[in-house]
């Protein structure tokens, strides 16, 4: 405070505090308040040890955490092997249809989440077309069908969340300034080295930045797996929607949702670490 | 339901109310939503008692799918009092966690009716959430079947009164099973594997399959309850069970997505006018038999107006109507004679109007007490995979 004080001369030393004030106040009452709250709960009724909740999180929903991030992670890998092409061949190729095919990125976005999930169910059906397609070059999984399989809730994952990786890497290779890639082919490189060595690790802050808004809601997500899976795929989402609106046991819910926060706070730095982007995370 | 030129408008909305089940579809709305009925409740509990309504009106809460259209405005016309029906309780637990905290503090819920299954309105009464039926303003009570009118949970039916009935049995598409079902032991033939759903609802579906291992629902134990979750674990996990729904599982089964679903009478009949052959069957071993009862909370200013629309609903000529739409069966006296008028082909049907052979075999679930409940209902959610 003296230092602000001090160096901002004519300024009112509070201006910088009352600007800050409204941001504050939220974060205070839609995300420390609610936070605390739930961790209390987490810590159980008295009747309990604290780390009950926690115990049970790990013994008896560990397959459901495990699944969660699998899902997600596979998800958000079919979605950078999709999306990085798309991305690029719109921000490079696609001369003036550009600001049209981004638009047909984010034309989904104008039916609602549920709308389209459930679309699904309806293009997987047992007997559609899809299934029937598969069925004759010999592709179905095992299972004979695809709706309520792994298979399903990946691809609705995807598919759902494709979009948050698009936009991102498009951003960042669209930054890119081709002089560089000139200049990459002036120094003999051809277009896989010019590639590989200049327009990809520019681009690298455009896939950390599309690989979180994929992975965290994905990781959460739980739609997917109650539309398009069966019991066996639930994941973890689904599991807190039931503890706290169907069983009510509380500390558990809230238990498995702090579990579920602190993995993906230290999944989403050792990822944004090892790609030497710490500061844009 | 049956198409009614009415209902276009509601369509995608009935559609994913469908796809999600109404047992479900208010925990995903309200979720994404941030709680809105809560939030309201908060608010106006905020503001304080409410000033009594200069427009005289009663809000009611109902499960999807389970009025008629022309109901609502017909109650508006012949009493003068406004109604407004909301379809937001779409699952028992569900609604209970929404509505438990201000109700425990008297704060309003702005609801004056909502229409809970049994367990649940015994569970309402028991924590003190209602309030006795103004009898004066309902006069039709007396129309009330004789085999409802002692209820453990509510004697004398001072709190609450049944909307419908319905029963919880097999629901299939004999074309996917290839024959006809008799029994509980056919939702776990092998030759359904992968093609069986059973519903969330713990009483209907543990209910079925303790009934299927030779046990009796209405006295269970806590064995018999771990013995049943066991099997449907085992079952869940191997695959055969493909999920546990609520009624979302109709449009699978005329879809031919699944071939045999632990079904509720009520839907299946709604679906026969689009697929004929779609058959619904109270199992040789037994079927469970469920009521959704209106209930006062007892934060409602209004208990009279309450009262009048029950009075309304249990006119036998008003049930029917509602019974032609949302055909469960009516708790209302002289019911079939009214619908023999208007729906006569739905008058004979064996699922609005009982045989006396289904009836008795119907179980409805024990009560239980509170330790024994949140027990069953861990086995459950353990054995469903939730």
């Amino acid at each position: 405070m003296a230092g602000i004080a001090a160096g901002g001369g004519r300024r009112s030393p509070v201006a910088p505090y009352l600007l800050v004030a409204p941001g504050v106040l939220w974060l205070l009452a839609f995300y420390v308040v609610p936070t605390v709250t739930l961790a209390r709960t987490s810590f159980g009724p008295a009747d309990a040890a604290w780390y009950d909740g926690y115990q049970r999180a790990f013994t008896v929903y560990g397959v459901h955490l495990g699944r969660s991030f699998g899902y997600a992670l596979a998800a958000t890998l079919v979605c950078v092997l999709l999306g990085y092409p798309l991305a690029y061949a719109i921000a490079f190729r696609a001369g003036k249809y550009k600001n049209f095919l981004l638009g047909l990125v984010i034309l989904p976005f104008f039916t609602t989440f549920l709308v389209r999930t459930f679309a699904w169910k309806t293009i997987l059906n047992d007997g559609g077309i899809v299934v029937q397609v598969l069925g004759t070059i010999g592709m179905l999984p095992e299972e004979g069908r695809l709706l309520n399989t792994v298979w399903a809730v990946i691809g609705g994952l995807s598919y759902n969340f494709l979009p948050f990786m698009i936009l991102p890497i498009y951003v960042s290779l669209e930054k890119i300034d081709r002089k560089l890639t000139e200049a990459a082919n002036d120094l003999y490189c051809n277009a896989g080295q010019a590639f590989r060595k200049v327009v990809l690790p520019l681009s690298m802050p455009g896939v950390l930045a599309g690989s979180l808004l994929t992975f965290i809601p994905a990781t959460g997500d739980f739609i997917n797996a109650e539309l398009l899976g069966s019991p066996n795929q639930k994941m973890l989402g689904s599991v807190i929607q039931g503890q706290f609106l169907q069983v009510r046991d509380y500390s558990l819910a809230a238990s498995l949702s702090f579990v579920l926060m602190v993995i993906i706070t230290i999944m989403v730095l050792l990822y944004a670490r090892a790609l030497g982007t710490e500061d844009l995370a | 339901m049956k198409k009614d030129p009415s209902y276009s408008e509601q369509e995608l909305q009935a559609m994913v109310r469908r796809a999600l089940s109404r047992r479900q579809f208010l925990g995903r709305t309200a979720m994404a939503a941030g709680g809105l009925t809560l939030g309201s409740a908060f608010l106006s509990a905020c503001k304080g008692k409410e000033a009594a309504p200069v427009v005289k009106e009663v809000r009611i809460s109902n499960w999807p799918l389970y009025i008629d259209p022309k109901t609502i405005p017909d109650f508006e016309a012949a009493t003068g009092i406004k109604a407004i029906y909301t379809e937001d309780v779409n699952d028992n637990n569900e609604f209970f966690a929404k509505v438990d905290e201000p109700l425990k503090r008297g704060q309003s819920i702005d609801r004056d009716i909502v229409v809970l299954t049994d367990w649940m309105a015994g569970r309402f009464i028991k924590l003190g959430y209602t309030q006795a039926i103004p009898v004066a303003a309902f006069p039709n009570k007396a129309n009330l079947v004789d085999h409802l009118t002692n209820v453990g949970f509510d004697p004398g039916r001072a709190h609450s009164v049944p909307w419908m009935s319905g029963m919880a049995g097999i629901g299939y598409n004999p074309k996917a099973t290839g024959r006809e079902l008799t029994s509980v032991a056919d939702l776990f033939d092998p030759k359904f594997k992968g093609k069986v759903t059973m519903l969330t609802e713990m009483r209907d579906t543990l209910g079925l399959v303790m009934l299927g291992e030779g046990k009796d629902p209405a006295a269970c134990t806590t064995a018999d309850a771990t013995a049943a979750c066991a099997k449907i674990k085992q079952y869940r996990e191997s695959g055969h069970i493909r999920g546990f729904t609520g009624n979302d599982y109709a449009e699978d089964l005329a879809a031919g997505n699944i071939a045999v679903a632990v079904a509720w009478s009520g839907d299946i009949q709604g679906l026969a006018a689009d697929n004929p052959d779609l058959r619904w069957i109270a199992p040789k071993e037994g079927a469970m038999l469920y009521s959704d009862n209106m209930l006062i909370p007892k934060t409602s200013d209004r208990a009279e107006l309450a009262a009048t629309f029950m009075n309304y609903c249990y006119t036998p000529a008003h049930s029917a109507q509602i019974v032609a739409t949302a055909p469960y069966i009516s708790p209302v006296k002289g019911v079939g004679d009214e619908l023999v008028k208007i729906a006569p082909a739905l008058a004979s049907s064996p699922l609005v109007n009982v045989p006396a052979d289904v009836s008795a075999r119907l179980r409805v679930f024990k009560w239980l007490e509170d330790a024994e409940d949140q027990e069953f209902n861990r086995l459950f959610q353990d054995a469903i995979g939730a």
